[in-house]
């Protein structure tokens, strides 16, 4: 909901520190803050008034007895919604009830994933949507290589950049929902091999 | 001018096979004259997504569904999306699909026109007219090749029964034969046995390479040269049948079965014999018999399909497909071998000079030019094309094309192309075009004799 296209952000709060991130969020942190909670309020309509259907499907004569106690303004709305939950069916009420629910609940608001390396410490992907964080840190000492390849994503093929870890079968990809486009991996890529194993410091 | 290509078919390495090596050299020549190429495939039990080789050569192996031999399903739409997302994002000018059986390469080639590409299609096999899966498979064909830029076939003959099978005009249909790395297949002089005859057969063990004729061949040439000996290497559903001869007449000693062997010690196998065997049915051109020459061997053959157009005649003892011919053709070859009436030892040398990649690429690059060069068809050009194939056949075919034309519309809608992100090329060399300029002049030669020949045919 409200998501613009992958943009990439970099942090470098010290010489052996940056931080790659890249955010379907808006820029601005009004804009974000705007989305953010008119996301939430969208998702919270949405919950209660499938609730309230199945509810008022359950006991339909609820809804007078409901509607004594709540203001006048809404009594015409509780109405039309009860009226709406004795017309339509079980069998077609309770998927789309679900259905409603599943997507306020789980529809992604924006994404916003991000690499972070430290030197000699390490690096920690981690990836951040409307569901929660989660991250994984990966030691330096377990890092054999970072390189950008290409796969069959869905309908197409799509670039990514993985991490090469010691011992593990797989690669961890890095942006694994996104998947922003070369230009943007290309400077993650290089920005991070130069963070990780360039004598000097490298500036990005 | 350098062009990007993208040869697709359905067979690709891992899985060996003249076709498969037949695509990697083409790809490997175009490359080193400064050409970029891609091949697409569909995925391998071990492989799949996109590789590259060790000389930077990309290949897509898109996640298909295999449902005989290595082909795959015929979807007929479902594959546009990828196709298209990868011509896209690679700057595909020219399609270029090879093998007939491969449905992957019709569907291929149907979408690059429909995205009004320049295509071309390379057949390696000789089909018959009768059977039901020749009916159908020729169908197929005539429903690709209706609208296709131009075609190459393998050998003369092989252009002749595709020509026919898909009702073409002869003058868009050209000959470029395949050919074989010399260098790989030298002769080795102390390998072969000094005291004894040793007659060589390495092919897949099916019905079409003629391993039934090798049944009823063996014994009798066994019982009529007594000191002659069999290597025969290759797997397949006939295997056991040439093991029940074995056991029937016992000559387990005198004829060693080595099984599957691959295609890198396919020469160290030539070398140790003096005759080549190949009792092909049918064969388009027969690789293996150049890198059997290429090796020194004496060859006997079959006279089928395009296997008269390979060699020289100083090379080869030719017989009939039927058993008494080619018991008389290899006792002939052995009667030869022993006078010491063949130069053998003179065979590479003069194979080298005949078959180069680097002069097939040459050859493919100016069919590449011949088509740029050609008019863009609209849609209702080509729908008149498809609609020219049959009464029933004709609209199917432009159902097809309207539909993969919507299709393609509704792609460009979904996912416009300006979204596709462009790979970027592997870091080549410069193009070596004064390099070859012998040996263009040499295949320069070759093909007007070509062109003879073909004047004599017609």
């Amino acid at each position: 909901m409200f998501a613009t296209s992958p943009k990439l952000r970099v942090r470098s709060p010290s010489p052996t520190t940056v931080e790659f991130t890249v955010t379907t969020a808006p820029r601005k942190i009004l804009a974000r803050q705007v989305v953010t909670w008119s996301t939430v309020l969208l998702r919270l309509l949405a919950c209660s008034s499938a609730v309230l259907l199945i509810l008022l499907k359950y006991y339909p004569s609820q809804a007078f007895t409901l509607s004594t106690h709540v203001h006048t303004y809404i009594h015409p709305l509780l109405q039309y919604i009860s009226a709406l939950a004795t017309r339509i069916s079980w069998r077609c009420l309770l998927p789309c009830v679900i259905a409603s629910l599943y997507i306020a609940i789980f529809a992604p608001g924006y994404t916003e994933e991000s690499l972070l390396v430290i030197r000699d410490l390490g690096v920690q992907i981690s990836t951040t949507t409307w569901g929660g964080r989660r991250s994984r840190f990966i030691p330096t000492s377990a890092v054999r290589d970072l390189w950008i390849h290409e796969g069959f994503c869905g309908f197409g093929v799509r670039f990514y950049l993985a991490v090469v870890v010691e011992g593990e079968e797989g690669v961890v990809v890095v942006f694994p929902t996104l998947l922003p486009n070369r230009r943007i991996l290309e400077l993650v890529w290089r920005g991070a091999k130069g963070c990780l194993y360039e004598p000097r410091r490298v500036g990005r | 001018m350098p062009y990007n290509i993208a040869m697709t078919s359905d067979f690709f390495y891992p899985q060996p096979g003249g076709v498969e090596s037949h695509i990697y050299q083409l790809a490997t020549k175009l490359r080193d004259r400064g050409h970029k190429v891609i091949i697409i495939t569909h995925s391998y039990q071990t492989r799949h997504g996109v590789r590259y080789l060790t000389n930077g050569l990309k290949v897509y192996y898109v996640p298909f569904f295999v449902i005989y031999r290595e082909s795959t399903f015929p979807t007929v739409f479902s594959f546009f999306p990828i196709f298209r997302n990868i011509i896209i994002r690679e700057n595909i000018e020219i399609v270029h699909g090879h093998a007939s059986m491969s449905s992957l390469c019709h569907e291929a080639i149907l979408h690059a026109r429909t995205m009004g590409l320049r295509t071309c299609f390379t057949d390696h096999s000789l089909f018959g007219f009768s059977d039901a899966g020749s009916i159908l498979a020729n169908k197929l064909l005539k429903f690709t090749l209706s609208d296709v830029d131009h075609v190459i076939c393998v050998s003369h003959t092989c252009k002749e029964n595709t020509v026919l099978r898909a009702a073409l005009d002869p003058s868009m249909v050209s000959v470029i034969p395949n050919a074989v790395v010399a260098e790989n297949f030298r002769p080795d002089p102390n390998a072969a046995s000094k005291t004894h005859i040793t007659i060589v057969v390495i092919s897949r063990l099916f019905y079409n390479k003629g391993t039934d004729l090798l049944v009823a061949a063996i014994p009798r040439i066994c019982e009529l040269h007594p000191s002659v000996h069999f290597i025969i290497a290759g797997s397949g559903p006939k295997a056991i049948d040439l093991e029940q001869m074995l056991e029937k007449h016992m000559l387990q000693d005198r004829v060693s079965m080595l099984g599957p062997v691959r295609h890198e010690e396919v020469r160290d196998v030539m070398v140790r014999g003096h005759i080549y065997l190949h009792p092909s049915l049918t064969e388009a051109f027969g690789t293996v018999l150049v890198e059997a020459a290429s090796c020194g061997l004496y060859v006997v053959c079959t006279r089928v399909g395009g296997i008269p157009e390979v060699l020289p005649s100083h090379m080869t003892v030719f017989a009939r497909p039927e058993e008494d011919d080619l018991v008389n053709a290899t006792s002939r070859a052995i009667k030869e071998i022993r006078m010491g009436r063949v130069r053998t030892d003179k065979f590479h040398e003069q194979v080298k000079s005949m078959y180069s990649w680097t002069d097939v690429a040459e050859r493919t690059e100016r069919v590449y030019e011949g088509i740029c060069r050609g008019e863009r068809v609209g849609l209702m050009e080509r729908l008149k094309r498809y609609y020219g194939c049959g009464v029933w056949a004709g609209k199917l075919f432009v159902l097809c094309v309207v539909v993969d034309y919507l299709i393609w519309v509704l792609l460009e809608f979904l996912f416009p192309g300006s979204n596709i992100d462009v790979a970027r090329g592997w870091p080549q060399k410069a193009a070596r075009i004064g390099e070859g300029s012998a040996r263009r002049d040499r295949s320069r030669r070759r093909e007007e004799v070509l062109v003879e020949e073909e004047n004599v045919r017609s």
